[in-house]
């Protein structure tokens, strides 16, 4: 029989632990994505001219396929035209339309999930995706989509968790984006998303039933220079480094490009400025002293 | 008198509260959600309670001082000095804990992270999994940090993160007026992190630097102001950067797209590399 005085006290104990428990009970409902998520290397890819083992070119949006034409993007004729002039003009030693990624620009949605390692925090309200220097805040907290968004490279993100199996835990996060500035691309050929900033992103984020290694990232990009809604699975690769070496990269301090206005110029390893193409006029001097 | 059955009862509550405890336990962690941001006014620097530049009287040595000196004549006529930031190099530790930016703070399971709003202060990863330094010399602008949670008035909450910084690279200032930090970047950094007990709307960053550019260690301790609606605004250095970066000479951009000095009688640019029939 319990002792009165001690009603009390163990009533509050109880409390306590139960809330406790309780807290260590929702957080154990999450799924697992600790550690580094990195860049999928479909079978069959070869070393780009970066080294980086890809389909061909640099990384790209669909991971299958390779870089700008090759990703058979559903382009509108306006923005294939886009792409065509952008990869032309690389070709001829500029930069296209991926000008911005040049000079140092944050790449955004989507090229941003393109090369990995990524790290997601997972948090009851928020789940955070670090990559490099930006992160991604997708809201889980249940909040409506604000009348202003503050528009951003990454874009605004509002996610649910969702209980797909029904096993009692989350499996799968769904996530819409909106809220972008720009120009963005899909990847380094300039592959471009539209100019008006309209774009919406739907992702469904998982991990493989069949190997928890490998993290899913089923994304549709609804945007007004594609014919159609694009959508494609990235996948990641659990890295088996359990204490990953998150390396910075500074895109300034690794660059030999100089923007001046709105050319291209290339900085020689001497510090001395290059035309970056044939015939490239030197940049105006005209409010430097003769 | 403890009855026996109380005692099973309570055993019971006890193990059970264990039990709980096993997996992460959000509970017994500081509240530190929300948007933070410097709680003193003017110019970010190491010590809020000094005006900047020469008036943070930081203990550098006579190398390290003459340094500075140096720099601050650069600033005056119009060059950078020893700030790289024209460049959008990262900032860095300490400076990135100076207030550059608005910080978010989120508590995970073996690690604490800090996130800045401004894009030249990397993400701090403050591992408190218990582990040991890494042997491997990578080294970054943020650092290696390692941090012991402590419920340092034994209330059985955490209230206090200590942590040490360590494995930094370069180049790097205390704050924008350029004074230095030693170009041989074995700076350790010390900090005891915790809200002020009187007002939870305020987090202390008590800092410790120790760097072969001071004479001894520097101590000041930054304070942060909460905001509970949080808004996040993108602060890319590149997007509105008119400076240009070409060589060891900086120089500016006009409105009108045009290359401009930033000193007087700064000379042009080299175009040697450039066709005869297109310089002006």
């Amino acid at each position: 029989m319990l002792c009165r005085k001690l009603i009390g006290p163990i009533t509050v104990v109880a409390a306590l632990t139960v809330a406790a428990g309780a807290h260590a009970a929702e957080i154990a409902r999450y799924p697992d994505w600790k550690g580094a998520w990195e860049r999928y290397v479909p079978p069959g890819s070869t070393p780009s001219p970066s080294g980086l083992l890809t389909p061909g070119g640099q990384p790209s949006f669909d991971q299958t396929k390779p870089w700008g034409r090759g990703q058979q993007a559903p382009l509108t004729p306006e923005y294939q035209k886009v792409l065509e002039e952008s990869i032309a003009d690389q070709a001829s030693g500029g930069q296209g339309n991926n000008f911005d990624r040049a000079r140092c620009m944050p790449t955004g949605m989507p090229h941003n999930m393109t090369f990995g390692p990524l790290e997601f925090v997972v948090t009851p309200d928020t789940t955070y995706i670090l990559i490099g220097t930006q992160a991604r805040r997708i809201f889980t907290d249940g909040r409506d989509w604000p009348k202003a968004i503050e528009p951003s490279y990454v874009g605004y993100s509002i996610g649910k968790w969702i209980d797909e199996d029904g096993h009692g835990d989350y499996d799968l996060l769904e996530v819409e984006t909106r809220g972008f500035k720009g120009p963005r691309v899909f990847d380094a050929t300039g592959l471009p998303l539209h100019f008006d900033n309209q774009s919406i992103f739907k992702e469904r984020i998982y991990l493989e039933k069949a190997n928890p290694n490998v993290l899913h990232d089923q994304v549709t990009v609804i945007d007004h220079a594609l014919t159609r809604p694009w959508t494609v699975d990235k996948r990641y690769v659990h890295s088996s480094n359990p204490r990953p070496d998150w390396r910075e990269s500074s895109c300034v301090e690794g660059t030999g490009l100089v923007a001046i206005g709105k050319e291209m110029y290339v900085l020689r390893g001497d510090g001395v400025l290059m035309p970056a193409k044939k015939d490239q006029p030197p940049p105006d001097l005209t409010y430097f002293k003769k | 008198m403890l009855y026996r059955g109380s005692i099973g009862a309570i055993a019971l509550l006890a193990w059970v509260a264990t039990a709980g405890a096993q997996g992460f336990d959000p509970g017994k962690y500081p509240d530190w959600s929300g948007q933070w941001d410097k709680s003193d006014a003017g110019p970010p620097r190491y010590d809020p309670t000094k005006p900047s530049g020469r008036g943070q009287q930081a203990p550098l040595t006579p190398e390290y001082q003459a340094n500075f000196e140096a720099n601050l004549a650069d600033q005056a006529a119009g060059g950078q000095g020893n700030d790289t930031t024209y460049k959008c190099i990262p900032l860095g530790m300490p400076r990135q804990m100076t207030g550059v930016s608005p910080m978010e703070f989120v508590v995970s399971p073996g690690a604490t992270y800090i996130l800045f709003e401004s894009a030249m202060a990397p993400t701090r990863r403050i591992y408190t999994d218990g582990r040991d330094w890494p042997n491997d010399d990578n080294s970054t602008f943020a650092g290696y940090s390692i941090g012991h949670w402590i419920d340092s008035d034994g209330r059985n909450r955490y209230d206090t993160l200590e942590v040490e910084t360590r494995n930094m690279r370069g180049p790097r200032v205390f704050d924008p007026s350029g004074i230095p930090v030693h170009a041989d970047n074995q700076t350790v950094i010390k900090e005891r992190l915790f809200l002020d007990k009187a007002n939870p709307d305020i987090l202390h960053d008590e800092m410790t630097t120790i760097d072969h550019a001071l004479t001894r260690p520097w101590v000041a301790t930054k304070s942060y102001k909460r905001q509970r609606k949080e808004l996040w605004v993108e602060n890319n250095c590149n997007e509105n950067n008119n400076h240009v970066a070409a060589g060891k000479q900086d120089y500016m951009v006009s409105a009108d797209g045009y290359l401009m000095p930033v000193k007087k009688d700064q000379p042009p640019p080299d175009l040697r590399y450039f066709s005869p029939a297109r310089k002006q």
